[in-house]
């Protein structure tokens, strides 16, 4: 006899059910301990390495954070699960039921189409916390090798690839319910996740708005809290996607609804979320939670830099695609943003490369403008930078005071092998064996 | 007395198609009503349209009298769709629990249920391995476990051997009457539909050829045709159509 729970409770049972009786999340299950694995022993060999492992000078590991040098790799084990496995598995628990017929029987029950689509999603996200168990067993054994851990900027990876798998999901979701078959919503979000990748692309050879625009997309989003930073503007607008993302699941996934209301009411959503983006891409708030502070300039730098208050206009006469721009941009312009955001920057170029144009005077000057003062540098360095804003903000450059010495760890992945490549697909196996006799 | 549900004007175009043109019927408290036509006649349109599956460009409904939206509906008829297999996965128990969980259904009928429609042996096996046969007997468990007082099933024999359709349509029968449930049936063997049905609504190409009793049907056929007043519900329906 069934207990009287509530209809939610009912249909999070059958979700979770339906994603255990699911082969594609298995295989997902399957694939994410060698994929993790792979990517943690090459991080683990080469910190070792630049460590001082193998005759390599000790001391070059002393700048060596655990988070760029063993956590982006191995939770970019995740990103690629997030990009070509998870949707597969989204799609499965989605368009199961509409090719089943089981959509045309739960229908008929007056819960909204949102909180089904909302299950449907909290399970797949539950679904995801288990993978990312294998990444779990990566912080383990860097524990156990000794290694270094700082917490703040290991959850901050981890919130990136929670809310990349959010994004999949709702992406997914949408597909699953607009398209008729599980086959043309797996081409759908394939083609949407390739579709970014070309934003990126397009970014990097065109600068100016697309830039702006590929900031958002999953691949950088996950970059910037791989580095450990957390931005205002990057959280709420993946939010924003992922709810607007599951608002139009939930509107296609009504079968009873003439199609132009669907289209009219997918409309409304877009147009709002939209909205929302737009407004929340004007946000500054950021927050650096890497132990080295690498998306910052030291903290007596910030404190020289926040008692300039006159408007800082900086004119840049590079390329997209020349590698003094990317590097001015990474090493001090994004970090001048953080702490000055009322400075403004404006590239200046004719071309993409930039190699035709190294001929003209002009090329490869950054100019600086404050006060109505302007001085000219072609250095590209953080150093270089700060240094031209103090002259002409006639503010005396303050002594570096840099805390973080690294944690150097020359130990090789001991045991790591047999974790992900042995230990973890044996019981993944059983489990799944196990878990499909017993619902089957 | 005012019908249980009285539907009007249902009208469902795919394009230039009008597949149901305009029909409308009536649906009286504890009767099993039998929707017959041949195949194409629009019979699986009209259930999807008042099961909310299609959206009807054209449908008013009333419940005893009073207007009815499409979400009004939903908690006065349940759906239960022919060719569907529903979480292929899980096993007909957990199907079962799940209907009277989700639902609010009849849970007082489950032990039943499954003995009427003889699903004990089954019940341990996964929707998605039973015979064409077995998933049509337990779909209907489904559908009596539901807990609206209509129930409009999509072809509820097909799949079913001589004998199991006469113990499902007994099975029906005893679930159906005054006070109880009632039933709605889309069936396109006329002998089936002889069998378990009270009164009839006669469609083809779309549009109502007729509706009543088997008494009243003949009795229209006779009054169309000049030929003597046709007896059984075969001659009838070629008659009207």
């Amino acid at each position: 006899m069934p207990s009287p729970k509530p209809a939610l409770l009912w249909l999070l049972n059958k979700e979770w059910r339906e994603l255990l009786a699911s082969r594609a999340w298995w295989v997902f299950l399957l694939l994410m301990g060698p994929l993790v694995g792979v990517s943690f022993i090459s991080a683990v060999n080469t910190y070792a390495e630049a460590s001082g492992l193998g005759g390599t000078s000790t001391g070059v590991g002393e700048a060596f954070s655990p988070l760029v040098g063993i956590w982006a790799p191995t939770f970019s084990a995740c990103e690629l699960a997030a990009a070509f496995l998870l949707p597969f598995v989204a799609i499965r628990l989605v368009a199961g039921d509409r090719q089943s017929g089981a959509l045309k029987l739960e229908l008929q029950h007056r819960m909204p189409a949102l909180t089904r689509i909302a299950a449907k999603a909290l399970v797949l996200m539950l679904g995801w916390l288990i993978a990312l168990l294998a990444p779990l067993a990566a912080v383990v054994l860097w524990k156990s090798y000794g290694g270094s851990i700082y917490s703040p900027e290991l959850m901050t990876v981890v919130l990136g690839h929670l809310l990349n798998a959010g994004l999949t999901i709702a992406l997914a979701c949408t597909a699953a319910s607009v398209t008729e078959h599980p086959a043309t919503a797996a081409i759908l979000t394939l083609a949407i996740t390739v579709g970014s990748w070309i934003v990126n692309f397009i970014a990097a050879v065109h600068g100016g708005m697309w830039e702006r625009i590929a900031g958002y997309t999953p691949t950088a989003m996950v970059a910037q809290f791989q580095h450990g930073l957390v931005r205002l503007d990057v959280l709420l607008i993946a939010v924003t996607l992922i709810l607007a993302g599951l608002t139009l699941a939930a509107v296609w996934i009504r079968l009873g609804v003439a199609v132009r209301r669907r289209v009219d009411e997918s409309v409304a959503v877009v147009v709002i979320a939209a909205t929302v983006v737009f407004s929340c891409a004007s946000l500054r708030p950021s927050w650096d939670l890497s132990e080295n502070r690498m998306n910052s300039f030291s903290r007596a730098d910030e404190l020289a830099l926040r008692q300039i208050h006159a408007p800082l206009r900086i004119e840049v006469h590079l390329a997209p695609e020349d590698p003094r721009r990317v590097d001015l941009e990474h090493r001090a312009l994004s970090k001048l943003r953080r702490i000055m955001p009322q400075a403004r920057v404006e590239y200046l170029s004719a071309t993409s490369i930039g190699l035709f144009e190294q001929t003209s005077a002009h090329y490869g000057e950054i100019w600086y403008e404050l006060d109505g003062r302007r001085e000219m540098n072609r250095a590209t360095t953080p150093e270089a930078v700060l240094e031209t804003i103090y002259a002409l903000a006639a503010v005396t450059p303050p002594e570096s005071d840099s805390e973080f010495r690294g944690h150097p760890l020359a130990v090789r992945p001991r045991g790591a092998a047999l974790v992900f490549y042995g230990i973890w697909p044996a019981l993944i196996v059983v489990l799944g064996f196990l878990t499909q006799r017993r619902h089957l | 007395m005012k019908p249980l549900l009285q539907v009007n004007n249902l009208t469902k175009r795919y394009g230039r198609l009008t597949a149901v043109d305009q029909v409308s019927f009536s649906v009286r408290e504890g009767e099993i009503l039998g929707l017959i036509g041949p195949n194409g006649a629009g019979k699986t349109t009209v259930f999807e349209s008042l099961g909310g599956v299609l959206p009807a460009d054209q449908l008013e409904i009333s419940h005893e009298g009073r207007p009815l939206g499409m979400a009004g509906l939903n908690s006065i008829l349940f759906y239960l769709p022919d060719a569907i297999t529903p979480w292929p996965s899980q096993t007909v128990n957990w199907a079962l629990d799940f209907t009277v969980g989700l639902f609010g259904g009849r849970a007082d009928l489950r032990e039943d249920v499954v003995r009427r429609l003889e699903l004990a042996s089954l019940l341990d096996r996964s929707m998605g391995k039973l015979s064409k046969g077995q998933r049509k007997r337990a779909l209907l468990a489904l559908g009596v476990l539901a807990p609206q007082p209509v129930l409009m099933a999509d072809e509820p024999f097909e799949g079913l051997d001589l004998r199991q359709t006469r113990e499902v349509a007994s099975a029906l029968r005893s679930y159906a009457g005054e006070g109880k449930r009632t039933m709605v049936l889309s069936i396109h063997q006329i002998a089936d539909a002889a069998r378990v049905c009270d009164r009839f609504v006669l469609l083809s190409g779309g549009k109502l050829c007729g509706e009543g009793t088997l008494a009243e049907l003949s009795a229209l056929a006779a009054a169309r045709s000049s030929n003597a007043s046709p007896t059984g519900l075969e001659e009838v329906f070629l008659a009207l159509t």
